[in-house]
């Protein structure tokens, strides 16, 4: 993408009006972290059904079924948040390897939906089913890796800074 | 306090190792995830919004290893991160409220939450108990956030 785009997204008034207040940026933060620890753990509770690691007393339809609106919605508080913290700093993260990485990611945890589509729609079949077939079990597994990367990589981009060029360290936190 | 005054941070691991300190981090957060996701779907139940199917008590039952699994996680790698800087994180408010909030809620948790999850019909003080252990939980991780910004 062109550097001015970049730049233009970034200086509009309501993403500087984020990235330069005291309050929004990290309030945003937090509920990005807030939508974490309500969508993250649960989509690790569905995974760990569908590897009868837990919540083995429940029927995998319920547990499935039943987050899944929950899941949506911290699914989109956590994205929306994000989208607006890269936003307000686009031209700061743009070059980062880190964000690269997550965006990557995120691009095979779309790729995984489509593939295992059918197992996550049909889990009435699983109930049914006496022991739990490897394909939902593969799905589970590559899951609960794609998340735990999309955290790291995550985390991570708060770490790098550009080569030479003298960087505001308090622009780049977090 | 005065038990950080004479600890050089310098030395520690956390501050030498360029991993060392994301990687806490990254553990902290999958330790809180997993920890207030589990108790966030009691919540969701006592509150009669999600996972209806299920009692409380199951919910409560189920997920109880799984939380302490995940607080668990949290609670070793908060403080591997708090001995990075003690002396900063002792003055700063926001780990100060988050600290108050982080006490609240596991004795919440454990006490009041546990006793009305697994009540037999725990009626209107259910949603009462959802929604304060809902607001006890955000606010420890609000107030973890607000750390670098005070």
């Amino acid at each position: 993408m062109p550097p001015e785009f970049i730049q233009a997204l970034q200086n509009m008034s309501f993403a500087t009006a984020i990235r330069e207040s005291a309050i929004v940026f990290p309030v945003i933060l937090s509920l990005h972290l807030t939508g974490m620890g309500l969508f993250g753990g649960m989509i690790l509770m569905t995974d760990l059904r569908l590897l009868g690691i837990s919540l083995t007393k429940h029927p995998v339809s319920d547990i499935v079924n039943g987050l899944r609106p929950w899941k949506h919605l911290g699914l989109t508080l956590t994205a929306g948040c994000g989208i607006l913290l890269l936003w307000s700093k686009a031209a700061i993260y743009y070059p980062n390897p880190y964000l690269r990485i997550k965006l990557v990611l995120f691009a095979l945890i779309i790729i995984h939906a489509l593939v295992f589509r059918s197992v996550y729609r049909n889990v009435a079949d699983l109930d049914r089913s006496p022991v739990i077939p490897g394909r939902a079990k593969l799905a589970a597994a590559l899951s609960i890796i794609l998340w735990l990367s999309v955290v790291t990589a995550g985390r991570w981009i708060g770490y790098w800074e550009p080569k030479g060029a003298p960087v505001n360290a308090a622009q780049v936190i977090n | 306090m005065a038990l950080f005054l004479a600890y050089d941070v310098a030395n520690n691991p956390l501050n030498t190792n360029e991993w060392a300190f994301p990687v806490c981090e990254v553990l902290h957060i999958l330790g809180f995830a997993v920890g207030i996701g589990t108790i966030t779907m009691v919540d969701l139940r006592l509150l009669g919004i999600g996972l209806k199917k299920e009692s409380a008590a199951d919910l409560w039952k189920g997920t109880f290893p799984w939380t302490l699994a995940g607080l668990a996680l949290a609670l070793i790698t908060g403080p591997l991160i708090f001995s990075s800087d003690p002396n900063m994180y002792l003055r700063n408010a926001s780990f100060r409220f988050k600290i108050t909030a982080l006490v609240l809620a596991i004795i919440f948790n454990y006490t009041i939450h546990r006793w009305v999850a697994l009540k037999k019909s725990p009626g209107g003080v259910a949603v009462l108990a959802g929604l304060i252990s809902l607001v006890l939980w955000a606010s420890v991780i609000f107030g973890g956030i607000f750390i670098a910004f005070v």
